[in-house]
């Protein structure tokens, strides 16, 4: 399912511009969103659910244009979505708050609904505690909910936003690999500030810096804009004054920096292999010529 | 913000209805019901409701709860400045009417105060209990509403029980000074008990993390 | 329509302090009203149909500031715990979420108090052995408690999106004393008006009618103040019903602007 986005701009009461012309298009398969905290990712996502109206601008899902009443409700039949800020009904059971989210959905036979619910349970390992009210569910079981209620109508549009913030490296892993296999024939959009995530699940990309397209491509597209920009210094003095300094790991009596800068940051500077962090801090500190 | 607004408003209601009462073709005596009755009556409704509210919205309750000292006297601040501001309010109203003539009950004076006093003082103890004890903002106005309505309608058929008279809360308008200073003394000794109880309640910290409990 | 109601029905009457705070209140009622004495030494009760009336009269005196307060904080519940973000991306209609929330919440918050009112109407069958009053109870509770209670419920269903929680519940409680409780004559109030919520309309012009004189001095707003007639009652229930569907609309008119 394709999405077709053009010249989308959102502008909130007060003025704050959260997407600013945005172009893009998202093929079939995983796609990974990128951006700090404020790029608009968020707002993006929310659009794309149907749940604000852009200022101006055009999104297709599918074929279907969201500014009609029409194509909002077809896109929705599709949807599963997966918000940044999940809540639940504590005092229900994952059982029952799966079954009222099917019923909205439209999944009206019982048996049927019950059998999705069971197969669900079973994709996101929580069939034990299905039964226990949800209050008394961890982070990580939250989302797997979270994804479950998502997958109930077995959506052909699958939007996540920041899903794994906040998870154990465990859980963190479990979700990343749950969505990679949920992809196939689906669209999954995942939006997050966690480089990592993408990394590991997209072969495609887009990046958001201030509500703006800053980068559309491949992960390895973006990898390689750090090429030859990424070193490492073994030093035991300071941090290298030129450069952004990625990590920093005690090794010996010094200390062994990753820098990202254009020209070798000291004369004993070693090169790297780039990262897609890398790739990223690179596009985000605009030192691409 | 609507915890202190609401006072003030309240009272340029009622200097209003004192300044243009005898023009707006009411009854004197009606008027100055009205006028004790918004003080007696009002006052402690805006009380009991702002204390039966903030125990149950506290949006940094566990930040407070992990400092020594911080959820209960914290709690209290709140409420001190709340009805604080609404007392302020009731000295002033009560004043310009014992200044202006529509106060004519018995007691006038700092007694006077015990008018508005016992009976907000009692309610907010209520709510501040309820709310601790149910850790629901709406259980608790449910019980601060009904017992302040339950109280307009009892008086009358209750009159004459002796036990109920120490409790009515709107003594003042239902029945004048007979026995009134017990009756305020009264109110204000289990006001403290309700507070006291509420308090120890909101000691329980895992009890406050819980929230309301469905 | 249907799944919210059913949820929000079983949400609302499993929340434990609903049933806490009717329990309290009905022990009151009982210590302080002798709510179970029948007569409460007042009244004449050998006759079912007035007997029920009485009940009736209790009931929606005291219990709807209840019933309006426990059902306030419903319907901003789903944006407290955030769960509106996932049922506005579901194909289901707002408004049929709406209304099947309303309903659901209103019923739910509604048992507790039928439950007071048919319990008494049992206790009744099995003191005075006159099982017509079950009957009697049945059609009292629907002609002339429940409509004021539809109303009650869109009102406080409004309410705390329309205005700020606590400056709503102050109000709601001075509006059920004012609009329905004071004497007419006191001062200019809805109360005992075809808009007043207790259903005396029903109750005194359908079920067990009444003198026209019969306990009235003229008030302001005297006009709003028919006669308790069959025509009266009808039109009561009717105007009950068509505001619960304005300040309904209204509360869907307002989530629409805040959508959009």
């Amino acid at each position: 399912m394709r999405i077709d986005v053009s010249g989308l701009t959102k502008t909130y009461k007060g003025g704050a511009r959260a997407l600013d012309g945005l172009s893009l298009v998202v093929p079939t398969g995983m796609y990974g969103l990128l951006g700090a905290n404020g790029a608009g990712k968020t707002t993006f996502m929310r659009i794309l659910a149907g749940l604000l109206r852009p200022t101006s601008g055009r999104v297709m899902i599918g074929g279907h244009d969201l500014a009609a009443a029409e194509g909002r409700l077809a896109v929705q039949r599709t949807l599963g979505y997966l918000p940044q800020d999940l809540g639940v009904y504590p005092d229900l059971s994952a059982r029952r708050f799966l079954d009222y989210i099917a019923l909205l959905k439209g999944l009206h036979s019982r048996s049927a609904r019950r059998r999705r619910i069971g197969e669900l349970l079973e994709v996101v390992a929580l069939s034990d505690v299905a039964d226990r009210k949800l209050k008394g569910f961890s982070g990580g079981m939250l989302r797997r909910v979270g994804i479950a209620q998502a997958l109930l109508a077995d959506p052909r549009l699958l939007i996540v936003d920041e899903p794994t913030t906040g998870l154990d490296p465990e859980e963190r892993i479990r979700f990343r690999t749950l969505l990679s296999q949920l992809a196939g024939d689906r669209t999954v959009l995942l939006s997050t500030h966690i480089v990592d995530d993408v990394a590991q699940t997209c072969r495609s990309l887009a990046v958001l810096a201030h509500g703006r397209l800053a980068f559309q491509g491949t992960v390895g597209e973006l990898v390689s804009q750090a090429h030859h920009r990424v070193w490492t210094v073994t030093t035991p003095g300071a941090a290298p004054a030129t450069g952004r300094v990625v990590s920093a790991l005690p090794d010996g009596a010094g200390m062994r920096y990753r820098v990202v800068s254009a020209a070798p940051p000291g004369p004993w500077a070693r090169p790297a292999e780039p990262t897609l962090e890398d790739g990223y801090l690179v596009l985000m500190d605009g030192r691409v010529p | 913000m609507p915890a202190l607004l609401g006072p003030p408003v309240l009272a340029v209601l009622m200097l209003l209805l004192a300044t243009f009462g005898a023009r707006l073709g009411s009854r004197e005596e009606n008027t100055r019901w009205m006028l004790m009755g918004a003080l007696e009556m009002g006052v402690p409704l805006l009380a009991g409701v702002v204390a039966a509210t903030l125990p149950s919205r506290d949006p940094v309750a566990e930040l407070r709860l992990a400092i020594p000292h911080g959820y209960r006297p914290a709690l209290l601040r709140r409420l001190a400045v709340t009805l604080g501001c609404t007392a302020a309010c009731a000295v002033a109203v009560s004043a310009a009417l014992m200044a202006s003539g529509w106060w004519t009950f018995a007691y006038g004076g700092a007694a006077g105060q015990l008018v508005w006093l016992a009976p907000a003082l009692w309610l907010a103890a209520l709510g501040f209990f309820a709310a601790a004890a149910l850790r629901s903002t709406a259980a608790a106005t449910s019980l601060v509403a009904f017992v302040w309505t339950g109280e307009q309608l009892f008086g009358g058929a209750l009159a004459d029980n002796p036990a109920y008279r120490l409790l009515h809360l709107f003594a003042t308008t239902s029945w004048g000074s007979d026995g009134w200073p017990i009756n305020r003394l009264f109110l204000l000794a289990t006001a403290v008990l309700l507070a006291i109880g509420g308090w120890l309640l909101l000691g329980n910290t895992e009890r406050v993390l819980r929230g309301e409990p469905e | 329509m249907i799944a919210s109601l059913r949820y929000e029905f079983a949400m609302q009457v499993r929340r434990p302090s609903l049933w806490i705070v009717y329990g309290l209140v009905l022990a009151v009622m009982v210590a302080v009203l002798d709510y179970w004495s029948l007569d409460l030494d007042v009244y004449e009760v050998s006759v079912p149909k007035e007997a029920m009336g009485v009940a009736a009269q209790i009931i929606v005196t005291l219990l709807p500031i209840v019933y309006g307060c426990m059902l306030a904080d419903r319907p901003s519940r789903d944006r407290v715990l955030r769960v509106d973000g996932i049922l506005d991306t579901t194909p289901s209609g707002r408004t049929a979420r709406l209304i099947g929330k309303y309903a659901g919440v209103c019923a739910a918050t509604a048992v507790p108090l039928a439950i007071t009112y048919f319990g008494r109407a049992l206790l009744y069958v099995l003191v005075e052995g006159q099982p017509s009053a079950l009957g009697w109870a049945a059609v009292t509770f629907l002609a002339s408690i429940l409509p004021g209670l539809v109303f009650v419920g869109a009102l406080a269903f409004a309410g705390p999106l329309l205005l700020p929680p606590m400056v709503f519940r102050v109000l709601f409680v001075a509006y059920w004393f004012w609009g329905n409780l004071i004497p007419a004559n006191l001062m200019p109030t809805l109360s005992h008006t075809v808009f007043s919520a207790t259903g005396e309309y029903v109750r005194y012009g359908l079920l067990t009618p009444i003198s026209p004189e019969y306990g009235r001095d003229s008030a302001v707003l005297d006009f709003l103040r028919p006669d308790h007639t069959p025509a009266t009652a009808w039109l009561w229930i009717g105007v009950m019903i068509a505001l619960a569907v304005v300040v309904l609309s209204l509360v869907r008119l307002h989530a629409s602007r805040s959508e959009s």
